[in-house]
């Protein structure tokens, strides 16, 4: 009988009734492998939508649906394998074990109930947007180290003298100048100009390069330049 | 009876007089000459991924700038060693090793020239502790070479003397197997070599025009760093990426040649179709090589004409290549287990694999995050328009840490594994923790490389520089890094659950091979899918044999059905398509195509 009511189905019913099928035994497959598969499996899948819909949110911050589709991905990075390896298989162990009527109730509907807790998980984090989910860590990971400065490094050279300044001193207490191993120059009053002498730079296949390395007064190297003479 | 400096009993196998023995797992007849070379490159290339390994602690927890280890000029001395040791050394060492599996061993044959071998060997070895000591002892004016050393940036002339030697020595250990296959011919004119031999045969050609890359690259650097000649950066930078590049799609294919041998010996795989997988590793031979122009493509003085020949149309001949190869191999292993009565369902043949066996589990993940991860991320940033977008970010380093090393490493641990395994016969010190290893490696590993990608691709953050969150410049600029420091709070806890997985790889090997417990003739019937065949009363693993073990073992592989590779295949191209079109969308965006 079942398969003359399955010979009577449309072709596309009877694709979908077996992808359908195929779907569920795939869902409640319990063994070792299969728990690895499909955690793994959808761990990557996860990830890939938190930072697809990520990546694209960051050009389009119009396209409001990429806040559904990053929440999907972020709570399936955990989902997924809590699913997996402990919901489905307890409730396929409850299904064989329990007794109570509740406990019968509750293993029969496990999987809607998780399914629906993370339906309701996804909607919220779409809704409330949850800061690390957004990559917005905030002060957590603030610190104080970030420099501030943004000067550039203009140098000009006559002859066998090059005369450097910077363009901005804010944040830099000392600027060093060496070539190779030698220390060409050490100047601790960055606002003004400073002269290097071409002869003392090393020369290295043909060039004489030099570094500019900036500190700021704790000592921390806060920039460097590298430029060649002529 | 072992080699008097054999003090550790690792070259001591029986053989008969005529210096062969019969392999109970491949059912090869291995002779000693090749046995022994095979063991003395696997075990030296571990010392390289030891050294490489540690470098990669340093390196790793530098760019995790929360941690931020090392300042700036000691970075990339760190950097240089780790690329060298784990680009070059590891790998290399282990195709020599490949090359003379897959000729003289495969074949049935004594290694001819086995001086040449040793000498090749020798020299190999010197030129690695060449490039480490110049690395090493790197002051200004010179700079660490990383694995670039591009003209004219200065590094020390031991350097590129170094290199040439290494370079120099794969040659003359390559010779060996040339010899191999030369003598065989010549001996069986008119048979074609096995599929694996066939491999093999492919990539030391490709390894040949990489060598003789290296050759002018390394030696035209040495001339010019000594001043004796002028060489032109734009000219190095192409011949580099001959030998640069090119070692990395001898990687590719000795690893392809390594899944087709693994998956059939200890997974129950088939060949589908021998002219199917031949004509990939041929469409190899003209086209991989054309993956090497992508480091190019931002070059000055080079035609568009050429750009885009070797991006977007020729490189599409290696792309094709991979795909027969990315069905044929899990196409074979459904096909074969199928036979057996193993592939109950659509993925029955998938579960029901060996997946705790090691030397199975490494390659197929091998397969799996190489495929997706490297894969695809290797055709996007080998097209001309999309490099533009990942050329010199972190997400190129993703991408070649998505191939070399979730795919070729993996791949080699898997063979190192069997090695163990089956010629130094020595049962793992672990076999739970052998069976945990290449998934806490391959899937730590695959999140640091995503993360890699996703912070190039997303913030634009560079390679090759230790800091960009903390101490790039930011008052005046309309852009900030910041935004990267979670995601590299989660590079760096994966990368080093990462090291702990590799480090537990190599302790593993080093003491299964000191203090594994000795296999005995018939003892390793559990390495073959299935537990092999039972003859006489006693399991004798063969898996030539195991074929038994199907209904009719004369049916052809085409009667089993191949729906649950179909299903992944289907998989894998949505993926595909899917990281296409983002990755396009997002180039329109940048230059506000239609805008």
């Amino acid at each position: 009988m079942a398969n003359s009511t399955t010979a009577n189905r449309s072709a596309p019913r009877r694709i979908v009734r077996r992808a359908w099928n195929d779907l569920l035994s795939i869902y409640y497959a319990n063994t070792p492998i299969w728990r690895w598969f499909k955690s793994g499996g959808l761990l990557v899948f996860g990830f890939f939508c938190w930072s697809a819909a990520s990546l694209l949110l960051s050009y389009r911050p119009d396209w409001t649906f990429l806040h559904y589709v990053m929440a999907y991905g972020f709570a399936l990075i955990v989902w997924g394998p809590l699913t997996h390896f402990v919901i489905v298989p307890l409730a396929i162990r409850l299904r064989r074990t329990a007794e109570h009527p509740a406990a019968r109730f509750f293993a029969r509907n496990v999987s809607k109930i998780n399914l629906s807790v993370f339906v309701v998980i996804v909607i919220v984090l779409a809704v409330v947007q949850f800061s690390p989910m957004m990559l917005d860590f905030g002060g957590a990971f603030e610190s104080d180290s970030g420099s501030e400065v943004t000067a550039d490094l203009e140098c000009e050279q006559t002859d066998d003298l090059i005369t450097c300044q910077l363009t901005s001193t804010e944040g830099v207490d000392r600027i060093e100048v060496t070539s190779g191993d030698r220390e060409v120059a050490i100047v601790d009053d960055p606002g003004g100009p400073f002269e290097i002498r071409v002869d003392a730079l090393e020369e290295v296949v043909g060039q004489k390069q030099y570094s500019v390395a900036l500190y700021d007064e704790d000592g921390n190297r806060v920039g460097v330049f590298r430029r060649s003479a002529r | 009876m072992a080699h008097r400096f054999d003090v550790l009993g690792l070259f001591d196998n029986e053989y008969d007089e005529d210096g062969f023995r019969m392999c109970g797992i491949t059912g090869l007849n291995v002779h000693r000459s090749v046995e022994n070379h095979v063991k003395l490159f696997g075990l030296t290339a571990l010392v390289y991924l030891i050294i490489g390994g540690i470098f990669a602690i340093t390196v790793a927890t530098t760019r995790w700038e929360a941690i931020g280890l090392l300042d700036a000029t000691d970075y990339y001395i760190h950097l240089s060693m780790h690329a060298w040791s784990m680009l070059l050394f590891w790998i290399v060492f282990m195709e020599v090793g490949i090359l003379y599996v897959g000729g003289p061993m495969v074949l049935g044959r004594r290694l001819p020239l086995t001086k040449f071998a040793k000498l090749g060997y020798l020299t190999m070895v010197a030129g690695t502790i060449t490039v480490y000591y110049s690395i090493w002892t790197t002051s200004a004016p010179d700079q660490a070479p990383l694995l670039t050393a591009y003209i004219p940036l200065p590094s020390a002339p031991l350097f590129y003397g170094g290199a040439l030697l290494f370079v120099l020595g794969v040659v003359v250990a390559s010779l060996p197997f040339f010899v191999a296959l030369w003598n065989e011919k010549r001996e069986n004119k008119g048979e074609s070599l096995p599929l694996v031999t066939f491999g093999a045969f492919i990539t030391s050609i490709i390894a040949v025009e990489a060598l003789l890359g290296g050759v002018v690259a390394f030696a035209g650097g040495l001339l010019w760093r000594l001043e004796i000649l002028q060489f032109d950066p734009a000219a190095y930078r192409m011949w580099f990426w001959i030998v640069g590049h090119g070692t990395q799609q001898i990687n590719l294919v000795a690893m392809i040649v390594v899944w087709y041998f693994l998956t059939h010996v200890v997974g129950g795989a088939e060949v589908v179709s021998e002219k199917v997988s031949r004509t990939a590793f041929v469409l190899y031979l003209f086209f991989i090589n054309m993956g090497a122009a992508h480091h190019l493509l931002v070059d000055p003085g080079i035609s568009t004409g050429w750009r885009i020949w070797n991006t977007s149309y020729a490189f599409y001949g290696a792309t094709l290549a991979s795909l027969i190869h990315a069905f044929a191999i899990p196409a074979g292993i459904e096909a074969g287990r199928r036979k057996r009565g193993k592939g109950g369902g659509l993925f029955g043949w998938l579960t029901s694999a060996p997946w705790r066996n090691p030397a199975f589990s490494a390659p197929i993940l091998a397969i799996i995050l190489f495929g997706f991860l490297g894969g695809i991320t290797g055709v996007l940033m080998g097209q001309l328009q999309l490099n533009m977008a990942w050329h010199n970010t972190f997400a190129t380093v993703g991408h070649f840490h998505s191939t070399v090393v979730l795919g070729t490493t993996i791949t080699f641990m898997g063979l190192i594994y069997f090695l163990i395994r089956t010629m130094f016969m020595r049962q793992f010190i672990s076999t739970k923790l052998a069976s945990a290893q290449p998934f806490l490696y391959g899937g730590a590993m695959g999140i640091t490389a995503l993360m890699m990608m996703y912070v190039g691709i997303l913030y634009g953050v560079p390679r090759r520089t230790p800091e960009v969150v903390e101490n790039i410049p930011r008052a005046g600029y309309e852009f900030s890094l910041d935004a990267a420091t979670p995601l590299f709070a989660v590079f760096g806890i994966f990368a080093v659950i990462a090291i702990i997985g590799g480090a537990l790889f190599i302790a593993l090997a080093v003491l299964s091979v000191l203090f594994g417990e000795r296999i005995e003739p018939g003892g390793d019937w559990d390495l073959v899918a299935d537990g092999g065949t039972k003859s006489a009363g006693t399991k004798i693993a063969q898996s030539r044999e195991s074929l038994e073990m199907a209904d009719d073992p004369d049916d052809p592989v085409h009667a089993y059905e191949m729906r649950g590779t179909f299903v992944l295949c289907l998989i894998f191209l949505t993926a595909f398509v899917i990281t296409y079109i983002l990755n396009w969308y997002l180039i329109t965006q940048l230059w506000s195509i239609g805008a």
